[in-house]
């Protein structure tokens, strides 16, 4: 069973690696979002789903890396390579100057505060127009390159579901669970509940930002209402429930189910798509709330490395 | 170690409010013994437990652990000086399996933490539900994994917020027995309990609280017939 899960995963990858070679541009581009959005998920899963902090701003970490690497590659004239992962490093900063102070607050208020922090870094970019461009937005040099990012995307992907894995299964990974589960009992147990939560904030906020600045090189040109867009935030959100967080591969199959029904629709009906999106949401919410995987572990006594 | 106690409180007080829930309290434990702390409902016993875990932080007085300050400092903090502590209200991680419980509490290498789990398990009749997640066990299973859970800690100074509440009295009798043996191993032992036959069965000295205060102190005996502690329970 372990080997023919290894071999699948394999197989699968070495299919993922070789498929450029006959995709059209438009394949590329669909199994790009598709990468990218299976690297949000997992971020997201690696705080909330763990610690049960839920974070309503991740995308506050994806816009911060998108306008990190923008501006390193329009005005510093950076390769898009290293101006993705210092994009990832600035997201990490801005989580430990946001976390220290917000991941004090427990529930609903902590989700509250990160919904502001998009907000505030959305005005913040659109203020500094000198080094944004504003609310007009900010245009990086031609460049072909959907290709190379194409496997970088790949790789931010499973990066951070390898990290999940190792996370999830090890007791770092336990003792950040002991905080969704019951904080207190935590902390009289001697686990440093403070700590480990902030080391989980700023893990999650790594890939987001690389992410971004990927997805900026990628589309050429970035503005503050696309890369803070709420709806961002809530896709993740959305692909790691329904998949199942907290687990390792929820979230990977929430965003493949997800993303690709989606794009499946959105062709077809414009509308219909986002009322479809809003009854998932519905359904996942009250009828499983611990996504799929949760569903076939409780049924069938699988375990959370699933 | 001053005066040879293990904890010391000094005049402990804590407010919620107008409401002050524990008054000028004072007790002093002695290394190796079993202390019972008992009183009406309300009368501070777990605000009093609290304050010395750093869960709600005292407000005016001193508590101190082998002769250091350890009131202000973080619960997290207290538990790793080696003060452990069970709840009222039971607080298992329920999603995580009864082994895991066990095995996220501790520093030591995830084999010897194994072991020494598992033998834990076995030691409470739990063993067969080691993979079961522990919102799944039953109240009382509950109960003897959160015992475990504490012990799993290694700490020396164990405060047991109504242990017997809801165990069976078979297992009943044999947590007790595992108490007066973690006494034997040279733990202090700190107990709030209703059950008035396992505090006086169990405990060489009782603190009684009322309204916040200690009103009374001393053997089972005798506190038994303390008029203060007959009057605070039943009224004049």
């Amino acid at each position: 069973m372990r080997w023919a899960f290894l071999v699948a995963l394999v197989g699968g990858l070495l299919l993922l690696a070789l498929y450029p070679m006959v995709a059209t541009g438009y394949g590329i581009q669909f199994m790009l979002q598709l990468f990218m959005w299976v690297a949000l998920a997992q971020s997201w899963n690696l705080v909330s789903g763990l610690t049960g902090y839920v974070s309503f701003g991740h995308v506050a970490f994806f816009g911060t890396g998108a306008y990190a690497g923008a501006i390193l590659v329009t005005t510093h004239g950076w390769h898009w390579g290293p101006a993705s992962l210092a994009a990832g490093v600035a997201a990490v900063i801005l989580a430990l100057i946001i976390g220290y102070p917000c991941l004090r607050l427990k529930g609903p208020y902590f989700a509250i505060a990160m919904l502001g922090l998009n907000e505030v870094m959305r005005v913040l970019v659109s203020y500094f127009e000198g080094l944004t461009g504003g609310g007009s937005g900010l245009s990086l040099p031609t460049l072909h390159a959907s290709g190379q990012i194409y496997y970088a995307m790949g790789l931010a992907a499973i990066a951070v579901t390898a990290a999940a894995y190792l996370i999830i299964t090890s007791r770092f990974g336990l003792r950040l669970m002991t905080i969704r589960e019951d904080e207190i009992a935590a902390e009289a147990m001697g686990i440093d509940t403070a700590r480990y939560k902030l080391y989980a904030f700023l893990l999650s906020a790594f890939v987001p930002g690389v992410v971004g600045g990927l997805f900026a090189r990628d589309q050429g040109y970035i503005e503050p209402i696309s890369v803070f867009a709420l709806l961002t935030t809530i896709t993740m959100i959305v692909m790691a429930l329904f998949g199942g967080k907290g687990t390792i591969w929820g979230p990977v199959l929430g965003a493949v189910t997800l993303f690709v029904f989606q794009e499946l629709v959105w062709a077809r009906f414009l509308y219909l798509h986002q009322i479809l999106f809003g009854a998932i949401i519905v359904f996942v919410v009250l009828l499983m709330p611990r996504g799929i995987l949760g569903v076939l572990q409780e049924r069938y006594r699988l375990p959370r490395t699933l | 170690m001053r005066d040879g106690h293990i904890l010391e409180i000094r005049d402990v007080t804590k407010r919620f409010g107008g409401v002050t829930a524990v008054n000028r309290c004072s007790l002093a434990l002695a290394p190796g013994k079993i202390y019972g702390l008992i009183g009406p409902n309300g009368s501070g016993k777990t605000t009093l437990f609290n304050c010395i875990t750093g869960l709600t932080p005292r407000d005016e007085g001193e508590v101190r652990y082998k002769g250091e300050r350890i009131d202000g400092l973080k619960p997290h903090r207290v538990a790793r000086r080696g003060i452990g502590r069970t709840f009222q209200i039971i607080r298992v991680f329920p999603e995580l399996t009864a082994l895991e419980n066990l095995l996220v509490v501790t520093r030591e290498p995830f084999e010897a933490a194994r072991r020494r789990a598992q033998e834990l398990l076995r030691f409470v009749t739990l063993d067969r539900l080691q993979s079961e997640y522990a919102g799944n066990l039953s109240y009382g299973q509950q109960k003897l994994l959160e015992f475990i859970r504490v012990l799993m800690t290694d700490p020396e100074l164990i405060l047991l917020d109504e242990p017997a509440a809801g165990v069976n009295r078979t297992l009943l009798n044999e947590l007790l027995v595992a108490i007066t043996r973690l006494r034997d191993q040279g733990k202090t032992i700190l107990i709030v309990e209703h059950d008035m036959k396992v505090v006086m069965g169990l405990c060489e000295t009782v603190f009684v609280l009322d309204y916040g205060e200690k009103i009374a102190e001393g053997p089972p005996g005798v506190i038994q017939a303390d008029e203060r502690v007959i009057e605070a329970y039943f009224g004049r």
